[in-house]
């Protein structure tokens, strides 16, 4: 997609977006079966919001929702688990909670510390894959070797286990600039499955317009004043006020989201600032 | 028009030295240690320069690049709070408000390891950012660039976190960085197009803040100081004989100097001493600040006094601003470490910060005296103390060479950019 095509679909009023949504999603539910798809829930706006987009395209078709899968990395805010449930119930929905239990029972706690000779051989495997060859490592979430073994390699075995043919996304073209090039259908390798991203062209303000506009419950750290939510323990407010009340045109929408942050930390900190 | 009534561009190269002091240069020159330098001194002129306050890289090199102050361009510092909070934020290039020399200009530029330039954006040319710059892909434009940088292991910056436990490895990759650093600068001069070509080195920087203590006498570390300079010299010989062959003005200049560390002084632990700052958990920092707080610090010495109607807990009335601020000025300038006196001058936020931004300066800047590194950490159990850092920067101390004779003296970090823009124009 070229960068006027873009533009044009940024530049909807929020009505036409949702249509252009919707349209997506029927397009994605012809071409996959219903059981075929998994919407991608991580209990944030942007999910939650593509969840109420199916919802309503599936009741309009008659067809059965999609299944959710629900990633949980080993630190998840008490307040997300909280509004999973809610709609969990509320909505009927099936989640699939994926967890790779092997490291975070084997690390105990968050910071606990792995030790690769006890880990199960698809995690050795995987260790492998990602070039580390250390003998242990501490267990944090949002790490390299912890969001791969956390997030991918769960994510990879519920595609493969299930025969998945296609994954659906809440990303959007403005949440961050490496987002640009990505399109509505995007087919992945390793597992082979395709990418659904129906909200493409949502903005930050589309989406909280949205969750006003038709009451979708959100998950309560967002009035907290909380932008983007990772995990709990690299995940910190942006501001004091509520997330829709902030100047999200001006400022960046994962500024609270640790990987970046505490990187420029741990550099000022070894030149003597912080 | 033809091609030939074209009236021939006017070029420009810089390096930048960061935080190489106009005195040690001097000193490494009479010592013989830097022969070219000596030799490119004959031909231009080199003088010493003041940089921006505050004295630290994101701020001074804002001020190189814009040609402005900080009340102009709008970093004061690595981190800020976000406005009605205590949420810290670390301002990125995305936050300079004024225009770059280069993006003013809009002639074809190469611009290499500037600070305070991540994340990259387009310009017409080549860019990747300099320090805090974490992800060398979003560092650099264009994608070309990246790739070329990939492929020979280029890295951003040293691993400072080296030198506080293994020192041979940090020298190591201080020299590896340097020289991955010479050999970017030297491709893009060579295989790009430019009007203006800025290259920065960073290593001296990296190498002063923990070895200074020996950069002009015969301690441990003084061999790995000449050693640097001697190469640091030859590269600048290099580059100062290839700029000529392209009839470039050349420039070398730093952001700031340095000079050894007697002490480290940390503000907010005074500030808690005296009765103006609590904390109900130190090591969670500003975040637990509680109302009975009248001030605050940021690296290295911005006091903020903790307003009411501006801080979520402030309590300090407008009325009450400028008697506090006296207050703290005449209390700071009486400090003193061992007989010496701390700080050589405190600045109110107008005396030192012009133009539409200057109001988020801190309220109070503190200059210290040589030998006394002041700090905005919170956590720390004494006023005075000392770790493995043994070199801190200077105000007055940074240096400016050109291949010109200058008539006028008195240069400021931010005059540089005029300089520049002038000469191209």
């Amino acid at each position: 997609m070229n960068a006027d095509e873009r533009n044009s679909l940024v530049g909807l009023n929020l009505d036409e977006k949702i249509e252009y949504s919707k349209k997506v999603i029927r397009d994605s539910i012809e071409r996959f079966d219903c059981d075929k798809i998994t919407i991608a829930w991580t209990g944030g706006k942007d999910s939650t919001t593509l969840l109420w987009l199916f919802k309503n395209v599936c009741h309009d078709l008659s067809v059965p929702m999609p299944k959710c899968m629900f990633i949980d990395e080993g630190d998840v805010f008490d307040e997300i688990m909280e509004i999973v449930e809610k709609l969990k119930v509320e909505w009927k929905l099936n989640v699939v909670i994926c967890k790779n239990n092997d490291i975070s029972d084997k690390a105990g706690s968050l910071g606990g510390i792995v030790k690769v000779k006890d880990l199960s051989e698809r995690n050795k495997e995987e260790l492998k894959k990602i070039n580390f060859d250390g003998d242990e490592f501490p267990f944090e979430p949002e790490s390299y070797v912890g969001n791969h073994l956390m997030k991918t390699v769960p994510m990879k075995a519920f595609i493969e286990d299930n025969g998945i043919k296609s994954l659906a996304t809440a990303i959007r073209w403005d949440e961050q600039e490496a987002r640009i090039a990505e399109s509505y259908f995007s087919p992945r390798n390793n597992p082979e499955h395709t990418r659904i991203h129906a909200i493409l062209h949502f903005k930050e303000r589309d989406i909280w317009d949205n969750i006003h506009k038709n009451s979708i419950p959100f998950c309560k750290l967002y009035y907290q004043g909380f932008r983007s939510l990772g995990a709990r323990c690299s995940t910190k407010k942006f501001s004091d006020i509520p997330a829709w009340e902030q100047d999200l045109e001006n400022t960046t929408e994962r500024g609270g989201r640790g990987q970046d942050k505490e990187a420029i930390m741990g550099q000022l900190r070894d030149l003597g600032y912080m | 028009m033809l091609s030939f009534f074209k009236k021939k561009k006017k070029k420009v190269v810089i390096i930048g030295l960061d935080g190489v002091p106009y005195t040690l240069l001097n000193f490494y020159i009479e010592q013989g240690v830097m022969p070219n330098f000596k030799a490119m001194m004959g031909e231009g002129s080199f003088h010493k320069m003041e940089t921006s306050l505050p004295e630290i890289s994101s701020v001074a090199w804002t001020s190189f690049m814009t040609g402005k102050n900080p009340g102009e361009h709008g970093i004061f510092g690595f981190m800020e709070l976000r406005e009605g909070s205590y949420n810290m934020y670390f301002p990125n290039y995305t936050d300079v408000k004024a225009p770059t020399f280069w993006d003013a200009a809009g002639v074809q530029s190469v611009v290499l390891n500037v600070p305070q330039t991540y994340p990259a954006r387009a310009l017409k040319g080549v860019m990747t950012s300099g320090f805090v710059a974490l992800d060398l892909k979003k560092a650099t434009y264009p994608e070309s660039a990246y790739n070329y940088l990939n492929s020979i292991n280029y890295k951003i910056d040293v691993n400072a976190s080296l030198a506080k436990d293994n020192v041979p490895a940090f020298l190591k990759d201080l020299s590896f960085t340097f020289e991955k650093r010479r050999e970017a600068i030297r491709h893009f001069f060579q295989n790009e197009d430019w009007q203006i070509f800025i290259g920065t080195i960073t290593e001296t920087d990296r190498l002063h803040h923990f070895f200074f203590h020996h950069a002009l006498n015969d301690g441990e570390f003084h061999g790995e100081f000449i050693n640097f300079y001697r190469k640091l010299d030859t590269f600048l010989g290099e580059m100062y004989e290839k700029t000529k062959k392209e009839n470039a003005l050349f420039l070398t200049c730093s952001d700031h100097g340095f000079t050894p560390i007697k002490t480290e002084v940390y503000i907010n632990k005074w500030l808690i001493e005296n009765g103006y700052l609590e904390l109900t958990d130190k090591d969670e920092g500003i975040e637990t600040i509680t109302e009975t707080s009248r001030a605050f610090c940021l690296d290295p010495s911005r006091i903020y006094i903790h307003l009411n109607g501006k801080y979520p807990k402030g309590t300090v009335k407008d009325s009450q601003y400028q008697d506090l601020r006296n207050e703290l000025a005449q209390k700071l300038k009486s400090l003193v470490f061992n007989g010496d006196k701390v700080v050589k001058d405190v600045f109110f936020k107008e005396d030192i910060f012009k133009g539409h931004y200057a109001d988020k300066g801190p309220d109070i800047y503190v200059l210290p005296n040589y030998g006394f590194d002041l700090k905005g950490t919170f956590n720390r159990e004494s006023v005075f103390g000392i770790t493995h850092f043994r070199g801190m920067h200077t105000y007055d101390d940074a240096h400016l060479f050109i291949s010109d004779k200058l008539s006028s003296s008195n240069f400021k970090i931010e005059d540089i950019a005029g300089i520049v823009s002038r000469h191209i124009d």
